[in-house]
């Protein structure tokens, strides 16, 4: 019997399905199905580190974005401190929402529904009739909104609604080091290239994380019109070419795919990579350099890309980056929230570039983007049918394989970049978050 | 005013027509502008105002029918105020 075919219920299956996760087997059903829905969003959502927001999204005192950390609405903000501050998205009186929009500037947040009024740093301030109707029975202090604990790195702001979960330095236990290819792409770092794309897809989640923690086997097949017609530097007769890399038992994957001959950071402006070599260590230099494709992902659903993708057919390509992230709203439904990320320093001509590449590519129309959709839409759909509850997939692509013992980076690092390795790692740490007691 | 009391709507026969721009004849003498300010939270048209020997600025709030005129000396004074001072605004008329 497989691990999947148990109509008791998953959670006492999740034993059985470790082990076959380790073994290099996954259940269909985790991919379209109501249990794993509930238990991912109390028992992963609620105690990982989730993404939130850009630092650039929110350069300026009173500036807000509104997000998600699984169902829950989150107004991220600038005080007019210049602090970054995050509460959720409720107000303490009757709970309505108080930021409707997605994104605003405001010293105070005022409820439309009795008008409490708050500091955009999240204490309740203003409450109407206030001497009139509540006497002395209300003390404002206890009745700020719901503050969410946040950390940040090189710009990327993470909350938590764990109290008690490590540091984010900890959570992301040395994948910093492969971040650094989006995050610090030269002296000043990077920044959002205006809002993000972000639209309702029939889609699980966790299709796309596992696609961008370094799934580069499809590339040349869902993909192949991107090689044909000459928008995407690669081939493939080389296409397996590169590495794989993850951080054992946190979740995080990178792919690293490379293009035998291809010049070191090809498709960069000669100004960045300059700067490039004083933001990045030797070390970094040295995996990046070489790098055609970064696809990594932050454990859960914070995924990046970074490649060349040529504007004309034919003609050198101009590398883009992509941040997306895989906001969960139901088994089998998704939000899909992309941003394209550009080196702050570079010039404004390239950040343009980069952002028409990134959206030939990437955006909500993009072929790259078009072409995974249709078949992760297509699998998901697969996935809650009945006679797929009882299925399981092979993910033994790379299960003897040795980790490279002279990786410059840290992690668990192995060759070619076409594996499964990242993905059992992945699926290995979302099952461990799934057993976990409460 | 008390903290959470109510703010005190400008009468009628002062305040401009609904929907009325910077033209109303409330402001006397000419002005430039109008520039909105406009959140989620509120909506305010802001306008310089020159009056026969000097100029003030008019912020109007048209969905609360409120409105005031500060001169140089009053504006100057909001620029060195820290965002507590208007928090503190807020705290004794929250404006509902």
């Amino acid at each position: 019997m497989s691990a999947a075919d148990n109509s008791q219920g998953i959670t006492p299956m999740l034993a059985e399905i470790r082990e076959g996760i380790a073994q290099g087997r996954v259940p269909a059903r985790i991919f379209n199905d109501q249990e794993i829905f509930d238990l991912e969003r109390r028992k992963l959502f609620g105690k990982a580190w989730c993404f939130l927001a850009h630092e650039s999204e929110i350069p300026r005192p009173g500036d807000y974005v509104t997000r998600s950390i699984a169902d829950n609405s989150i107004i991220v903000a600038r005080d007019e401190h210049g602090n970054i501050c995050a509460h959720l998205n409720m107000c303490r009186h009757r709970g309505n929402m108080m930021c409707k929009s997605e994104m605003g500037n405001a010293s105070h947040f005022r409820c439309s529904y009795h008008g409490w009024v708050y500091k955009n740093s999240g204490e309740l301030v203003g409450v109407p009739y206030f001497k009139e109707g509540y006497d002395t029975r209300l003390d404002r202090k206890q009745w700020g909104l719901v503050e969410v604990r946040t950390e940040s790195y090189a710009g990327l702001v993470f909350g938590t609604l764990d109290p008690q979960a490590p540091s984010l330095d900890e959570y992301l236990g040395g994948f910093q080091f492969y971040l650094d290819i989006y995050l610090k792409q030269g002296l000043g770092g990077s920044e959002v290239h205006g809002p993000p794309d972000h639209w309702v897809a029939e889609t699980d989640w966790k299709i796309c994380a596992e696609n961008f923690s370094g799934d580069g086997y499809h590339t040349p097949v869902a993909h192949q019109f991107g090689f044909h017609l000459g928008y995407f530097p690669s081939s493939g007769a080389t296409h397996s070419e590169g590495w794989a890399v993850h951080i054992p038992g946190k979740g995080h994957s990178i792919g690293l795919g490379h293009t035998p001959g291809m010049p070191p950071f090809f498709g960069y402006p000669d100004d960045l990579v300059e700067q490039m070599h004083e933001s990045l260590s030797p070390q970094q230099l040295e995996v990046f350099s070489k790098t055609r494709t970064a696809v990594g992902s932050v454990f859960p659903n914070l995924s990046f890309l970074i490649q060349p993708f040529s504007l004309v057919p034919g003609e050198p390509g101009v590398r883009f980056c992509t941040m997306r992230l895989w906001h969960p709203l139901g088994p089998g439904r998704m939000e899909m929230w992309s941003w394209c990320l550009v080196p702050k320093g570079a010039s404004d001509e390239y950040k343009e570039e980069a952002y028409k590449a990134y959206t030939l590519a990437f955006g909500q129309a993009g072929t790259f983007e078009q072409d995974d959709f249709e078949n992760w839409t297509k699998v998901t759909r697969a996935a809650g049918g009945s006679l797929a509850q009882g299925l399981e997939f092979p993910y033994v692509m790379g299960l003897d394989r040795p980790p490279l013992e002279d990786w410059p980076g840290p992690g668990h690092a192995v060759s070619p970049y076409v594996t499964d390795t990242n993905f059992r790692n992945l699926w290995g740490t979302w099952a461990d978050y799934l057993a976990r007691e409460d | 005013m008390e903290p959470g009391a109510m703010p005190q709507e400008t009468p009628a026969s002062d305040r401009p027509e609904a929907g009325a721009l910077i033209t109303d004849p409330h402001v006397a003498g000419d002005q430039d502008g109008p520039i909105v300010i406009a959140n989620e939270f509120a909506d305010v048209i802001v306008s310089r105002v020159r009056t026969r020997n000097g100029m003030r600025l008019d912020i109007w709030s048209p969905r609360r029918g409120t409105r005031v005129q500060l001169d140089a000396v009053e504006l100057d004074c909001l620029s060195y105020q820290e965002p507590e001072t208007f928090t503190a605004m807020l705290e004794r008329t929250p404006g509902a």
